[in-house]
């Protein structure tokens, strides 16, 4: 082996030398700034806040701009939005007796907002959902039953102008697929 | 066998054997990528054997697709392989389009192409970064995915989420890139360049790295063709295919990319080495594509008009995406319902999984987990 | 010293009518139970936080900083976490020896720290075969770990104690040939005759001494790095590959003292190596100095636990870098590379020492040059990765 002798040595120079720039570059980090961040209790501000906008957190809703249409529950492929509107017989009014969402089930997709046509299901930046029991992962938005939400041309309630406000900004920038050109539904 | 370039003939444990050991590695195993099991027959520290034991992870995807119908089946596609799932998210989208015959605009195929070479890119720092975790060091494992924690950052920009993108929809994608995007991005990219060079001084020069993976388990163009082997696997072994290039779809042809392949430059054509490297050089042609992506990138609408109830006409499709574990394939029949008669993946970590029981024959304990890490098998993509 | 303060304690009748041996029994016990308790846990303890916030600064993060200040007390937190815990002893294991092995381990470690000299008076036993009885106490912990891994009746275990086995018996070889050149110089085994022989001036160091120490010193560091069971030479417990090596079924207390002997392990490291290569304690004779035994003897302890710990942030530095290497690699970086080249610089060094019997001034000096140049392009390199990186800077160990 004529070669071994120099394989043996430039082996030995090899590893010494991209050893020594391997702890070079280690070294170099000592004095790099961590990038840590420290969730949840030394930050500058809560970590929601620094969220981007499209951020699918858990859901919320809107019962004053809910329509009952039910697009959320149709589009839920895991069915854990449970809706049930019925129209009162004395008033006329579409009532909604529940509006349930079973967060634990609810794989964050954001499939239900997106046709909802008022923007009233939404996600928020919350993601902490942590709890002791099943039963309060069951988001009921109902507490009593309340007429559903019928659209007008101009939105005159000053309580649920800004809300519906609010709403629709969202369908313009989150919900709406299709942007201008739309979605047939 | 070669040590650091020392040629000896060693003969591995002749006239040395002891008892044969069964030993039972996963399914909790912290160096199998998800939950894996082998039952390894070991000779010492010689393995004659190693027989991977899948479906832990079975979450019959393949049958919810029959229930859900079509656009709601989209989310599911995200957990069939959660690493890369922008790749699963467009081969869903592309078999539906097909299918029912939609034409997605030409800003969509470009949002779609940005969101997947950013996915391409973060998938394989997961794989090069868990792969030098299972050689053994700790370090660039926490740079890699400091840098795809970077990634994970643009793509919650992008989709609002961090794993499970659901950003694609049928016949585009559904967000347009947000304002101020490119720049982001491409301040990222000028970052991540040096970081890679970085991680090059680190990782890929080191003699130790070098000596653990050369010659490990190579793989021959023929025994990869045999085996199936998809993706960087095969590129490694020297065969130069890629779906973007070969079969192109989305807007691939527009773009200008290499397709990289083993060269054998530790030790044996397609060994443990190169597999690694492929990976490396692929991230740096992503980066290229995604450069050539906001150049290119046109003005529009993002999505098509797609019924929200979709009946596509009966019959049957299969396309193929290239993913970050090579050519995804996907398989829908429609029956002119609303909900897919039946659908299909193929995904390239189920056949590198077939190949370890071949490869391990003959290899140390030690070089199991360099295999699996090198053939990047992700355990949810096995199973689906 | 223990010796004469008892005799003095005894002359003046503070003990009563003790008889002498039980005198010194007990003075013996509380001297090493103040030793173990005083340094030996908390130096292992310490270890353990310091290198998980080296880590994290390696790695982009910050580490544990919650217990206590900056996080100090997070090995306190944990040490008591594993004691409170209960402890599990797998049906099939050889429950006995299960139980002994960390104690075997233990006692091969705590002894060591008998020769380990902080100063030239504070060390309990100034052995005149020091250097010899360090390492073949060190060499009880693999008999430790060999009994773990067979009792713990695991696969897995049991890999990682033959391995460990094979490892340290192994390395043994290149260590004690390297520790040789050094004795090969010095004429004594005892540490501190080691260290009287040498400078507190780099020049004046074993490690620079001649072109052979200065090549045993890495062959002596990375022979130790293995009996150690350091990355990269970690395989007995390679947590990739053997989830947990020999220590796979242990919990609790037990546990705790595998780990207790793996960091304080790394303590005894650098003091041979800081014994041995790089001057001990010895200070520069200001004067003054001399006349205070109280100060000077702080000076040197001071001197000593420093260039030792350095040792082990490096240690840990090495840890953070490097890859493990496989089991065949292993042998032949021993016997192909480590071996001969100890031999090498054995009959080298005998040379040397035949040659020039009080060293080579020249030779001291321009080795001192290479390795103070070495130490400049690394830091330039250093400067060169941060440069490119672009990478915010900070200067704060703190988080």
């Amino acid at each position: 082996m004529v070669g071994g002798f120099n394989a043996y040595f430039s082996n030995i120079f090899e590893v010494a030398s991209t050893v020594f720039e391997g702890m070079a570059v280690t070294f170099s980090h000592f004095v790099r700034k961590p990038t840590t961040i420290q969730y949840p209790d030394r930050m500058a501000i809560r970590v929601q806040d620094t969220l981007p906008y499209r951020y699918r957190g858990i859901l919320e809703v809107d019962l004053e701009i809910c329509t009952g249409c039910l697009a959320c529950e149709r589009a839920c492929p895991i069915d854990c939005i449970v809706i049930d509107a019925k129209k009162d017989k004395s008033t006329k009014k579409m009532m909604l007796n529940r509006f349930d969402i079973d967060i634990a089930k609810c794989m964050y997709c954001g499939l239900c907002s997106e046709p909802c046509p008022t923007g009233s299901i939404h996600h928020t930046p919350e993601f902490e959902g942590a709890d002791f029991s099943l039963e309060s992962m069951m988001r009921r938005f109902v507490k009593q039953p309340v007429a559903a939400y019928k659209p007008k041309k101009v939105e005159d309630d000053p309580e649920v102008a800004p809300i519906l406000e609010r709403g629709m900004r969202y369908l313009d920038e989150f919900a709406d697929p299709a942007g201008k050109t739309g979605t047939d539904s | 066998m070669s040590i650091a370039g020392f040629e000896v003939e060693v003969d591995r444990g002749r006239g040395l054997e002891t008892e044969e050991m069964t030993l039972n590695m996963g399914p909790q195993h912290p160096s199998t990528h998800g939950v894996l099991r082998f039952v390894v027959k070991a000779d010492g520290e010689i393995m004659r054997r190693a027989i991977p034991d899948v479906g832990y992870l079975h979450r019959s995807i393949e049958k919810i697709s029959e229930k859900v119908g079509y656009h709601g089946f989209m989310p599911y596609t995200d957990r069939v392989d959660y690493v890369a799932a922008m790749f699963c998210n467009q081969g869903w989208g592309m078999v539906t389009e097909k299918l029912a015959d939609i034409e997605v605009p030409k800003r969509g195929e470009y949002c779609r192409v940005i969101a997947a070479e950013l996915n391409r890119i973060s998938s394989h720092l997961l794989s090069v970064g868990t792969m030098i975790l299972d050689i053994g060091a700790i370090t660039p494992f926490f740079h890699a995915f400091r840098e795809r924690e970077k990634i994970n950052d643009l793509l919650e920009e992008l989709c609002g989420a961090r794993l499970t993108y659901n950003y694609m929809r049928i016949g585009g994608v559904a967000w347009d890139l947000p304002p101020g995007y490119e720049e982001k991005v491409l301040a990222f990219l000028s970052q991540f360049d040096r970081m890679l060079e970085e991680y090059d001084d680190l990782v890929t020069s080191n003699k130790l790295f070098r000596a653990r993976c050369s010659g490990v388990a190579a793989i021959s163009p023929a025994d990869a063709a045999a085996y199936n082997l998809v993706g960087p696997n095969l590129r490694a072994c020297g065969v130069r295919y890629d779906v973007r290039r070969d079969e192109p779809y989305s807007v691939y042809p527009e773009l200008e990319f290499d397709v990289p392949v083993g060269t054998g430059s530790a030790g044996a054509v397609g060994d443990s080495f190169d597999r690694y490297l492929v990976r490396i050089l692929e991230i740096k042609e992503s980066i290229k594509i995604l450069r050539q992506c906001f150049q290119q990138i046109p003005d529009g609408p993002v999505v098509a008009k797609v019924p929200r109830k979709l009946k596509p006409p009966a019959g049957d499709v299969q396309i193929r995406v290239e993913s970050a574990r090579g050519d995804m394939s996907w398989y829908a029949v429609s029956d002119g319902s609303e909900f897919p008669y039946r659908c299909k993946v193929r995904t390239g970590s189920f056949a590198a999984m077939g190949m370890i029981e071949e490869l391990s024959k003959g290899l140390m304990l030690a070089d199991l987990v360099t295999v699996i890490a090198s053939l990047d098998i992700v355990a949810p993509e096995v199973d689906r | 010293m223990l010796q004469q303060f008892l005799d003095s304690l005894i002359a003046d009748g503070t003990l009563g009518g003790m008889p002498r041996d039980v005198a010194y029994l007990i003075g013996m016990l509380g001297a090493g139970a103040l030793v173990v308790f005083g340094f030996v846990l908390n130096i292992s303890g310490v270890t353990t936080f310091v290198e998980r916030r080296v880590w994290a600064r390696i790695q982009s993060r910050i580490g544990p900083n919650r217990v206590g200040p900056q996080g100090i007390l997070q090995w306190l937190a944990d040490g008591i976490k594993l004691l409170m815990k209960e402890e599990a002893i797998p049906f099939a294991a050889d429950s006995a020896l299960f139980k002994l092995a960390p104690f075997v381990v233990t006692v091969g470690f705590i002894t060591a720290f008998v020769a380990v000299p902080f100063s030239s008076a504070l060390v309990i036993a100034d052995l005149n075969l020091g250097i010899l009885y360090i390492t073949s106490m060190t060499s009880l912990v693999v008999v430790g770990i060999m009994i773990a891994g067979w009792a713990s009746n695991n696969k897995w275990s049991l890999i990682g104690g033959i391995r460990a086995a094979a490892q340290i018996v192994s390395y043994e070889i290149p260590a004690a040939l390297s520790i040789f050149t050094v004795i090969l110089i010095t004429g004594t085994l005892s540490m501190q005759g080691i260290i009287q022989q040498q400078g507190w001036g780099p020049w004046d160091w074993f490690i620079f001494h001649s072109p052979f120490t200065f090549v045993g010193f890495f062959i002596t560091f990375v022979s130790l790095l293995a009996e150690g069971n350091r990355t990269p030479f970690d395989l007995p417990e390679a947590e990739s590959e053997l989830v947990a090596g020999f220590v796979t079924e242990y919990s609790g207390a037990r546990y705790l003292f595998f780990f207790l002997v793996e960091w304080g392990n790394l303590y005894v490291i650098s003091a041979i190596l800081v014994t041995l290569f790089l001057g001990g304690w010895q200070v520069p004779m200001i004067p003054g100095l001399a006349e205070s035994p109280f100060w000077l003897n702080l000076t040197q302890a001071v001197t000593f636990i420093v260039k030792s710990y350095a040792g082990v942030i490096t240690m840990m530095w090495i840890r953070a870098t490097l890859p493990r290497v496989r089991v065949d690699q292993l042998m032949s970086t021993c016997w192909k590379y480590l071996l001969p080249i100890a031999f090498v610089n054995f009959m080298g060094t005998a040379l040397w020492v035949l040659i020039w019997p009080e060293g080579f001034r020249f030779a001291e000096l321009a080795l001192t040059l290479l390795g103070f140049s070495m130490v400049v392009y690394f830091f330039y390199r250093v400067v060169f990765h941060l440069r490119r990186s672009g990478a915010e800077l900070t200067f704060s160990p703190l988080s």
